[in-house]
């Protein structure tokens, strides 16, 4: 198919060359496409400042193969989340969003819940509002979404209930939670996480992205939940996300 | 002049050996592709021998001798570069630019008569690129220092540019000096009706009084 026509959200642009940009987007019919937009670093650039990442566009993107990169020949925004740019921690908790789906997710693989999920996400910062919150719950439903829901219902590593167990941990490399007796054997790097941490998540997953604000995350709960979730994306995709005291020195 | 057969294959009359090297070296800068590189180094071989090495020792000296500006950390000649040195620049006001090759746009507009400061790059959210990977501690240091009562930021409008601009305000606006950002909005010479949305919410955002 050589011509394009889809809706998606920008997760980056690189410069590229002497004036132009080479944009990732990703659609709900096509997953993570790539293309260059010639020229977009001109003054007279008929992108104008559509390009920026966390922007909703419709795209018209010319491919001569499904693998090679595509031309960009228009681009407009729907929706530009303006306020993500106003704001320090919200334009990292943004900027956690479109790098968690762009190292996860591979080219030309569509998953429109994984769309919508990005959307709603990005919807969802404003600075007046638990950013890192929602970019934790955010970190949750991505998971979920790419078959890399970790496993609290049994150890991962001997498959006994996990319920028998308690107090548990985590395993980042095995995706899941580990019992005590395999705990004491040692099978790597291990987590703490209670009994309220799972119950965290697992409520998480089963809410949609819009009813997530309902969920409140406080103290140990939230600090076991951050660290086995960053130490198992780690895990997953082999890539650090952006952190918020990045900012801090 | 050199012998240009020599160096030409004759079977698919490419560059061999000595210009292929030649060509190789050229198409390894900015905006040079394949083509324009073998021209080049054709051009190069056929002209002068003291006009080509003219350029060959433009580049050595440009290597050998450019340094940093202690200050600013503009390309110069020595410690200082020629804007730091220049007693007729207003030493009250900075702008700070990513590259120096911004720097250089705008001294070239003449519109700014200040002090410069290059920070090397832009905060990424994105990227990871912290505060720690440019030069914004310089910059600080150079506030502190005292006489400076305006910072102008002329980052790019930019995802990173914009990540800069809110940290160095954040930053520079406890020390007690003025935070300005670069007006952006409609270019001059185009019309209205074809803006995107950031750039007509940008430059509604940032009008002026009249008169």
């Amino acid at each position: 198919m050589p011509l394009v026509r889809t809706r998606g959200i920008i997760l980056r642009s690189l410069k590229w060359g002497d004036a132009d940009r080479i944009v990732t987007v990703y659609s709900p019919n096509f997953g993570k496409i790539r293309g260059v937009a010639r020229g977009a670093r001109r003054m007279k650039t008929r992108f104008g400042g559509v390009l920026e990442p966390f922007g909703l566009v419709d795209l018209s993107l010319f491919q001569k193969t499904p693998e090679s990169l595509g031309q960009i020949s228009q681009i407009d925004l729907v929706a530009s989340y303006s306020s993500i740019r106003e704001n320090l921690t919200v334009m990292t908790a943004a900027a956690r969003m479109v790098k968690m789906v762009e190292a996860i997710t591979v080219d030309r693989d569509p998953n429109p819940g994984m769309y919508t999920t990005l959307v709603h996400g990005l919807k969802s910062l404003r600075p007046e509002a638990d950013v890192a919150l929602s970019a934790l719950l955010f970190q949750i439903h991505v998971l979920g979404h790419t078959g890399f829901r970790p496993q609290f219902d049994s150890c991962t590593e001997c498959g006994q209930l996990a319920k028998q167990h308690i107090p548990q941990w985590f395993s980042p490399r095995l995706g899941g939670v580990v019992c005590h007796d395999c705990g004491q054997r040692g099978v790597g790097r291990m987590l703490s996480l209670s009994k309220g941490s799972v119950a965290f998540i697992e409520q998480a997953r089963r809410l949609s992205i819009p009813n997530l604000s309902r969920l409140k995350a406080i103290g140990s709960v939230r600090i076991e939940v951050e660290t086995a979730m960053e130490a198992y994306f780690y895990a997953v995709v082999g890539k650090s996300l952006p952190t918020f005291e990045q900012w801090v020195s | 002049m050199a012998d240009i057969t020599s160096s030409t294959s004759k079977a698919n009359g490419q560059p061999q050996g000595l210009l292929m090297r030649l060509t190789r070296e050229l198409v390894r800068l900015p905006g040079i592709g394949q083509k324009t590189a073998q021209r080049l180094a054709f051009h190069l071989m056929k002209t002068d021998t003291e006009e080509a090495l003219r350029l060959a020792e433009a580049i050595r000296e440009v290597k050998e001798k450019i340094t940093f500006c202690t200050q600013c950390r503009n390309i110069a000649e020595g410690p200082l570069c020629a804007i730091c040195l220049d007693p007729k620049r207003d030493t009250s006001s900075i702008l700070v630019v990513e590259e120096p090759s911004t720097l250089h746009a705008i001294e070239q507009s003449r519109a700014f008569r200040g002090l410069y400061h290059v920070l090397y790059g832009a905060l990424s959210p994105l990227d990871g690129v912290g505060p720690a990977d440019i030069r914004t501690h310089d910059l600080e240091n150079r506030v502190q220092q005292g006489g400076i009562t305006e910072v102008i930021v002329a980052t790019n409008p930019t995802i990173e540019g914009e990540a800069t601009a809110i940290y160095l305000t954040k930053r520079l606006k406890p020390l007690g000096v003025k935070v300005s950002r670069i007006a952006y909005g409609i270019p001059v010479g185009m019309d209205i009706e074809y803006a995107d949305e950031v750039t007509l919410l940008k430059s509604i955002e940032g009008r002026r009084d009249l008169g």
